[in-house]
């Protein structure tokens, strides 16, 4: 019952003019306590450089599934775009040389998740933030 | 009997991997080419690796020559500790396509710094050796043969260390190993023994920088007919050193691959020295591309230069001539002027085009094998033109 419902909302959101490009915010939930995250620590924790923050607090990541939050993300943090992001991250994969974040199946998982796991960090659209987490980082 | 206890196993890791602070304690991935290439003449017919077997005329268009596919799996045993293991399946010795264990190791991470695996992982030698089936990541339809035919040897079973610390912004990897590695080559075969090793990648945001150096006994057994003639005329001193088990082998090799806006650039160089069964010869390529949105168009120079022959031994007249056949047909040297395109078609996609002129020897067939006559490898040859076709995917 909900799904179509939420498909419509999607597609209506997505048609309007405003929500055209999704602004990426990158996200803990509220019980990770008091952490910090810097852009370049950020970058590093996604290109799979990395697993941990600045103090050396073990964090673990949430992709999106395949769409433009993701590869907005993807572009504002690292500035690849998604086939290169596809080809550096296989060869991170291949060579065993990181494991690649969680992936969500939809955003509403990835909320959840974000909402109950500490030290779980991962990025929404600024409009899908919600009350249990705090925005760590902007990507303007 | 590995199916049926696997399946179960597989079902139960997966069915249990979905709570977002337990993350997935089994994953599967893979990724393949299908591809075809062709050459001009007939009589050349190309080849990506010196361990493929040449017989079908070298203009029929060949899919054997550069397809692949590899499937890899990987299960958490424990915060620190994992398992991956990686099977292809491609073209070898004898149109062999028998799928290989390429990946089979234990990973533990004893601290965010170091990692040990012990199993069987992959050689050093090459900027791609550790992903040397995985086309989809680089630009080409294949890693220059100039450079990457200079060592056979994929597979390391044996033990490495990963050490990986922060340099200012970069990062630098110090890779350290020992094993052994075993290859079949047409009519014969080679083995690396107490290979050791010593890697370092210096990573940025946009720039790789690596140099690697390695030692090793080398063991190289050939089982050809002329090779097998050569044994029966030449003297006992010089035919045992052109095979046995007392060879030994250095590898350097540096490279770096370059991003910036919508330029890349990818250079290596790298250089076997080896005593005896095999020649000394070094190589080098340069790789310069600009994207246009999905399309990448890119121009590659690659050389593979002999210093020296694989046997040099003083012969009499008589003898001679049949020692340079022997060496010409080990001697991969060339050089290359490639063309090509890359189309990133689709997420996980890439469809590749890509047109070479490649110049053989001096004392060379290059690349290209003669299946019948050892006396082609002493002919002068016309450039040959090389075309390839291939689609990549990841999965």
């Amino acid at each position: 019952m909900l799904r179509p419902l939420l498909h419509l909302l999607t597609t209506l959101a997505l048609l309007a003019p405003l929500a055209a490009t999704a602004e990426p915010v990158i996200v803990t939930s509220l019980k990770s306590g008091p952490i910090e995250l810097t852009r370049e620590q950020a970058e590093k924790l996604y290109l799979g450089r990395s697993t941990t923050l600045a103090d050396g607090t073990p964090v673990k990541l949430v992709d999106l599934p395949a769409g433009s939050t993701r590869d907005e993300l993807y572009l504002r943090l690292t500035n690849k775009n998604p086939a290169q992001i596809v080809a550096y991250r296989s060869r991170q994969v291949f060579t065993g040389r990181a494991i690649p974040p969680l992936e969500a199946e939809n955003v509403s998982e990835a909320r959840q998740w974000l909402t109950d796991t500490p030290h779980l960090i991962g990025y929404l659209d600024r409009a899908d933030v919600t009350s249990g987490m705090r925005i760590l980082l902007r990507l303007p | 009997m590995n199916q049926l206890l696997v399946a179960p196993l597989l079902v139960a890791l997966v069915g249990s991997a979905t709570a977002a602070d337990e993350p997935a304690r089994f994953s599967l991935s893979g990724f393949g080419t299908l591809g075809v290439v062709r050459s001009d003449k007939d009589d050349f017919h190309f080849r990506s690796s010196t361990t493929q077997s040449s017989s079908s005329p070298g203009q029929n268009f060949d899919a054997t020559t550069d397809s692949v596919l590899g499937v890899q799996g990987t299960a958490r045993l424990h915060d620190q500790l994992d398992a991956t293991v990686q099977a292809v399946t491609r073209q070898t010795v004898g149109y062999d396509y028998s799928p290989r264990i390429s990946w089979a190791y234990l990973r533990y991470r004893a601290t965010p710094e170091l990692t040990v695996r012990a199993g069987r992982t992959t050689t050093p030698f090459f900027m791609f050796s550790d992903s040397l089936n995985l086309n989809y990541i680089t630009p080409w339809v294949r890693p220059p043969v100039e450079v990457y035919s200079l060592n056979p040897f994929a597979a390391l079973d044996g033990i490495d260390l990963l050490y990986r610390i922060p340099v200012g912004t970069l990062d630098l990897e110090i890779q350290a190993l020992y094993g052994d590695s075993h290859v079949s080559i047409p009519h014969g075969s080679a083995s690396l023994k107490s290979a050791k090793g010593l890697k370092l990648a210096l990573a940025g945001s946009g720039l790789t920088l690596q140099a690697g150096y390695a030692r090793t006994d080398l063991e190289v057994h050939w089982g050809d007919y002329f090779y097998n003639y050569l044994t029966t005329v030449m003297p006992p001193n010089v035919s045992q050193n052109m095979a046995g088990n007392e060879g030994h082998a250095q590898f350097f090799s540096a490279g770096m691959q370059w991003e910036k806006d919508n330029w890349l650039a990818i250079a290596e160089y790298a250089k076997r020295k080896v005593d005896r069964y095999i020649n000394t010869s070094h190589a080098w390529y340069i790789t310069t591309g600009y994207r246009f949105g999905a399309l990448t168009p890119f121009v590659t120079y690659a050389k593979q230069v002999q210093e020296a022959p694989a046997n040099d031994a003083t012969l009499p007249p008589a003898l001679a001539p049949l020692m340079d056949i022997f060496n010409a047909s080990r001697n991969n040297a060339q050089k290359t002027i490639a063309l090509g395109l890359r189309w990133d078609v689709a997420r996980n996609i890439a469809i590749k085009a890509q047109g070479e002129r490649i110049y053989l020897g001096p004392d060379s067939r290059g690349i290209f094998a003669s299946p019948s006559n050892p006396t082609d490898y002493n002919k002068p040859t016309n450039p040959v033109h090389v075309l390839s076709l291939s689609v990549d995917f990841v999965f």
